[in-house]
């Protein structure tokens, strides 16, 4: 039951590392407070509904349309939204407000379209996926369904979205380390004064990063359906406040962090709900006013939070 | 005693204000609207003592009201308190809970504001646990129709409005107050010139949770059947931050002005286009950050007026 | 300045006060030109998906009264037509507080009916009871608001959560035995619909003399979306049948996770497969619900009627009007419909419109009503006794479709239990 729990907890965790990466990014590079994440995720969520009733489209092959449509959105949202707010007295408090404005917006929009019951995607697709993926190595062969590791069974949609989520991470990490624009996006986060005036487009960096995070919460979404039951409109405010969880136990800027975050909440959630089970949903909320006080710059992190 | 302005303040703003909202009901008979709206005024009030004066951000705020309202049920339930002696335990339990989080106040920014969220969340999935039934009726709601009074809970809650518009005009016009601005605007200026930071931000910080856990226990009296959700729903929190800043922090009249036309409009759309009231509304709330982000007040102190 | 500045606010407050007032503030003495029924839907937030059904449920009620011509109204002797007072709580206590006393204060409406659900019509409860206006609870089932001293308020379409468990229980007891179930793993969302039904089944359970034994019982919190560790911890106790006490969102997780792992239990129960079996096959799927055990609703069992449509003919009615398949035919659509008919019975017998009166037509019906819900009957709290869900089974055909068969009471029984399910 222990060992059971606790790789629950990291593949679970995993996914919700890829839940919480685009908000830390966000909050990273423009220290604004996106409350409308779990929003976005929604969206996600809802365009691999939207596509799998269409056409039956397999959600794996929603995640380049689902990053790709993001990027778009978001670029222009961020022109809108955010020089405007940068331009104020206490931007980092006002996002809070803006932001929540967006997010209600967002989910009355959703519930226009799509209505308010939940909906979901059969759980088989991403087995099959997996499946498909695993068959094309010659001398492989594997059923869809539950995936067994170390003896243990998993379904297979966590296993899939794990690796999602460890490639996600990756491809950041090499954005931001192995890129120009990241060194730049990795500058105006370390601080947007000195990049400023050492003559970096600051909007045009923080634009990319934006709609870089909110694309990432896209493709957690395209997850939503199969690791959160099933999705409605209303989903997106927990999904922010897990991924608040997890990116304040992580610590801001290193997507390694949020890995970090992401599993040691994954672990601690499981362990509450198997043996704790009715104070679950406590844990996430003291672990991360326990760290902020504790570790403010978080388990991986240098930057001092305090006032 | 009372400076000059403290005194203008309390006559433009304070008397008016509390003389009309205890006189309304008598023209108008949705009285939990106009309840609704006193309850709005004083939390709106409860974040500018922190906000406008200390800079911090209580996104978390409805963990005090609910803290009062569950003192004030588990007082009138388990003590079999009076309603008004019932009402001390609301406070008080804010208070603690208060004094519990202000480990919180070491945290600058969106920090903080995240932080106190999650202690408010974290404060329902406490109160709500079936193991505390005993104590909190856990999930199942309380029920307080002995003490059922509206008049009086009204009287009371216009009491707490008040008490509390008093003292923001205080801080406006004290020392006390001064010296929190002076924090906000800079706190290694502020301590060197010898302010104990740490005790006037903990002054400030108690009695926005006081405000809060007073009017939170009012709300239980005046609404008698709630569950957990009714007195932790967000909503309280981001509804007293953004009214507060629409009209405009760190002044008495901007939180008012605000909850006025805010709270307000709301009403409107609810009773006339509730279809599209979360857009409308949504719409709204973005629209006041990006045009108008110091709030209401901010076009008439633009133009040098001095508003109370 | 000043001065402008505090006439300005004494304005706006003024303006933001009686914006509200309408312009019809008398009632008329004579025969009024309609009847006023004034309700709550969310439309937003975390009660949308089930406060829309049963709104959805009652204005069908109201359009086909209005296409007959209207009600008949005993207290005039004449027919008229129904005029909808519905606002949008959003999910929002507070918004719904306010609005009840709009429908109260301000529209004057004639009857008054709640949202969906305990929480948001909990703060109807003590407004109404204040205003002495009578409160047509759809499906709030809370406990706390059934009391001797309040007269104000009945409940519709729902069995009171204390004794809805009832069927199930005593199938566990009185049949579980002979099929071999002996241990019972119980697990429920901590809210007060599923946390009261848990307890009533624990309570049923020790009445009927402990015949089965529990061997795992744990409760997580509403907003649990993932069970697989959960499912896993169950299987480890070895239960011959496993409760879950849950939302329909709970429930689709839950059959969900079990799909994913591939674990089926001898016995599985969940509610919301009979209560919104159509939301639960879209996100389910057929097969994730074969052998489950779960309540038998009003939605499934075709109970003879003396009043309104039976369930063909509303369900006939549901797909017509609602085309879009945004709000699904289930349970609620049911609840929201039957509460429209006890309303149209009781002011078929009620003799003025004095709010009492109201409660004593209403409570009059009480044994007598049969509508598409069952058997109206209400204690003399107004909680309601009626109705009861008998214990059924959602039995594959061969071709794959399920379908409901009723286990117990024997009475209302078609089939026998599937145990263990293959």
């Amino acid at each position: 039951m222990l060992a059971y729990t606790l790789f629950a907890g990291i593949l679970f965790g995993l996914y919700f590392s890829l839940v919480g990466l685009g908000l830390n990014l966000v909050f990273g590079v423009m220290r604004i407070v996106n409350l409308a994440h779990g929003d976005f995720l929604m969206l996600g969520a809802y365009l691999a509904f939207w596509l799998y009733t269409l056409s039956e489209v397999n959600p794996v092959a929603v995640i380049p349309l689902a990053f790709a449509l993001f990027v778009l959105i978001g670029l222009p949202l961020y022109y809108i939204l955010v020089p405007r707010l940068l331009a104020a007295n206490d931007p980092e408090m006002l996002s809070i407000i803006l932001f929540f404005g967006l997010s209600q917006v967002i989910e009355a929009l959703a519930g226009i379209v799509f209505g308010r019951s939940e909906r979901s995607i059969p759980g088989g697709e991403l087995g099959r996926a997996l499946a498909g993926f695993v068959n094309l190595f010659p001398g492989a062969k594997m059923e869809s369904g539950p995936v067994e590791i170390f003896g243990q069974t998993f379904p297979a949609a966590w296993v899939v979205a794990g690796l999602a989520s460890l490639l996600a991470v990756l491809c950041l990490y090499v954005y931001l380390y192995r890129t120009r624009l990241g060194a730049l996006t990795r500058a105006v986060m370390a601080d947007r004064e000195e990049a400023l005036s050492t003559g970096i487009d600051t909007h045009r960096v923080s634009a990319i990063a934006f709609a870089i995070g909110i694309a990432l919460a896209a493709i957690g979404g395209v997850f939503a359906p199969f690791m959160l039951g099933s999705i409605t409109p209303a989903m997106g405010v927990e999904a922010t406040v897990t991924s608040f969880a997890v990116i304040v136990i992580g610590s801001l800027g290193n997507p390694l962090g949020t890995v970090l975050g992401g599993i040691v909440y994954g672990v601690s959630y499981m362990l509450m709900q198997s043996y704790l089970s009715s104070w679950a949903n406590l844990l996430p909320y003291l672990l991360l006013i326990a760290i902020l006080l504790v570790r403010p710059s978080g388990l991986l992190g240098r930057q001092v939070r305090l006032a | 005693m009372f400076s000059a302005r403290f005194l203008r303040d309390a006559a433009l703003v304070v008397v008016p204000v509390v003389a009309i909202m205890a006189v309304l009901p008598s023209f108008y008979s949705n009285h939990l609207l106009l309840f609704n709206f006193v309850v709005f005024l004083t939390l709106a009030q409860g974040v500018n003592i922190l906000y406008g004066f200390t800079g911090y951000l209580p996104f978390g705020y409805v963990g005090f009201f609910g803290a009062g309202a569950y003192g004030f049920s588990v007082a009138v339930l388990h003590l079999k308190a009076p309603p008004l002696a019932a009402l001390v335990a609301a406070g008080a339990a804010a208070c603690a809970l208060g004094l519990v989080l202000a480990p919180l106040l070491r945290l600058s920014g969106a920090y903080f504001s995240i932080a106190n969220l999650a202690a408010s969340l974290a404060v329902l999935q406490i109160i709500s646990n079936p193991n505390l039934e005993d104590i909190t009726r856990g999930p199942y709601g309380i029920s307080l129709s002995g003490v059922f009074n509206p008049t009086l809970a009204y009287g009371m809650a216009l009491a707490v409005l008040a008490a509390t518009l008093l003292f923001v005009a205080y801080l406006r016009s004290s020392n006390f107050g001064l010296a929190l601005q002076a924090i906000r605007e800079n706190l290694f200026s502020a301590s060197m010139a010898g302010i104990d930071v740490v005790r006037a931000r903990m002054i400030a910080w108690l009695a926005c949770a006081l405000v809060a856990g007073f009017t939170g226990g009012v709300f239980a009296w005046y609404v008698s059947v709630f569950f957990p959700e009714t007195v932790f729903g967000a909503e309280f929190s981001i509804f007293a931050i953004v009214f507060a800043l629409f009209g405009g922090t760190s002044t008495l009249l901007g939180p008012i002005v605000g909850v006025v036309i805010l709270y307000g409009v709301y009403n409107v759309i609810g009773v006339s286009a509730p279809q599209y009231f979360q857009l409308i509304y949504g719409f709204l709330i973005m629209a006041l950050v990006l045009f108008l982000p110091n709030g209401l007040t901010s076009l008439l102190q633009r133009r040098g007026i001095d508003v109370p | 300045m000043k001065g402008r500045m505090i006439g300005a606010f004494a304005g706006l407050a003024g303006l933001a006060a009686g914006g509200f007032a309408t312009a019809t503030a008398l009632r008329a003495q004579e025969a009024p030109t309609d009847i006023k029924i004034g309700t709550l839907y969310a439309s937003s937030g975390r009660y949308a998906s089930i406060s829309m059904p049963v709104h959805y449920g009652l204005k069908l009620w109201i359009d086909q009264k209005n296409a007959e011509g209207g009600m008949y109204v005993k207290a005039y002797d004449k027919k008229l037509p129904i005029k909808l007072v519905a606002y949008d709580d959003q999910s929002n206590t507070a918004t719904a507080a306010t609005l009840y006393n709009q429908l109260i204060t301000q529209d004057k409406v004639d009857l008054l009916v709640a949202d969906s659900g305990s929480v948001l019509t909990s703060v109807a409860v003590p407004i109404a009871r204040d205003r002495k206006m009578f409160l047509f609870d759809q499906t709030g089932t809370g406990a706390a608001f059934f009391t001797k001293d309040n007269p104000y308020i009945a409940l519709m379409s729902d069995p009171a959560s204390t004794i809805w468990p009832k069927p199930l229980a005593d199938f566990l007891s009185y049949d579980g035995p002979n099929l071999g179930i002996k241990r019972v793993a119980i697990l429920y969302a901590t809210n007060e619909f599923t946390g009261t039904q848990a307890n009533a089944v624990k309570k049923f359970l020790k009445d009927a003399g402990d015949k089965v034994e529990i061997v795992f019982d744990q409760g997580v919190p509403t907003e649990t979306s993932n069970y697989t560790v959960l499912i896993n911890n169950i299987r480890a106790a070895n239960p011959d049948a496993v409760l879950h006490l849950g939302y329909a969102p709970n429930d689709i997780a839950f059959l969900r996770n079990l799909q994913d792992n591939g674990i089926k239990f001898k016995m599985l129960f969940c509610i919301y497969p009979g209560l919104e079996t159509e939301l639960l096959e879209k996100n389910v799927g057929e097969k994730g619900l074969q052998y489950v055990y779960t309540y038998v609703p009003a939605s499934e069992i075709k109970y003879d009627v003396n009043f309104g449509m039976n369930l063909d003919q509303f369900k006939d009615a549901w797909k017509k009007k609602y085309t879009d398949g945004k709000v699904e035919f289930g349970f609620n659509s049911v609840a929201g419909y039957t509460t429209g008919l006890v309303m149209e019975k009781a002011m078929s017998v009620a003799t003025s419109m004095d709010q009492l009166e109201i409660r004593r037509a209403v409570f009059s019906l009480s044994g007598n009503l049969k509508t598409l819900d069952g058997t109206f009957a209400l204690d003399e709290t107004g909680g309601q006794t009626g109705e009861l869900m008998p214990l059924g089974q959602l039995v594959p055909d061969k071709d794959g479709h399920i379908h409901f068969v009723s286990l117990y009471p024997h009475e209302n029984a078609n089939g026998k239990p599937v145990y263990p399910r293959p």
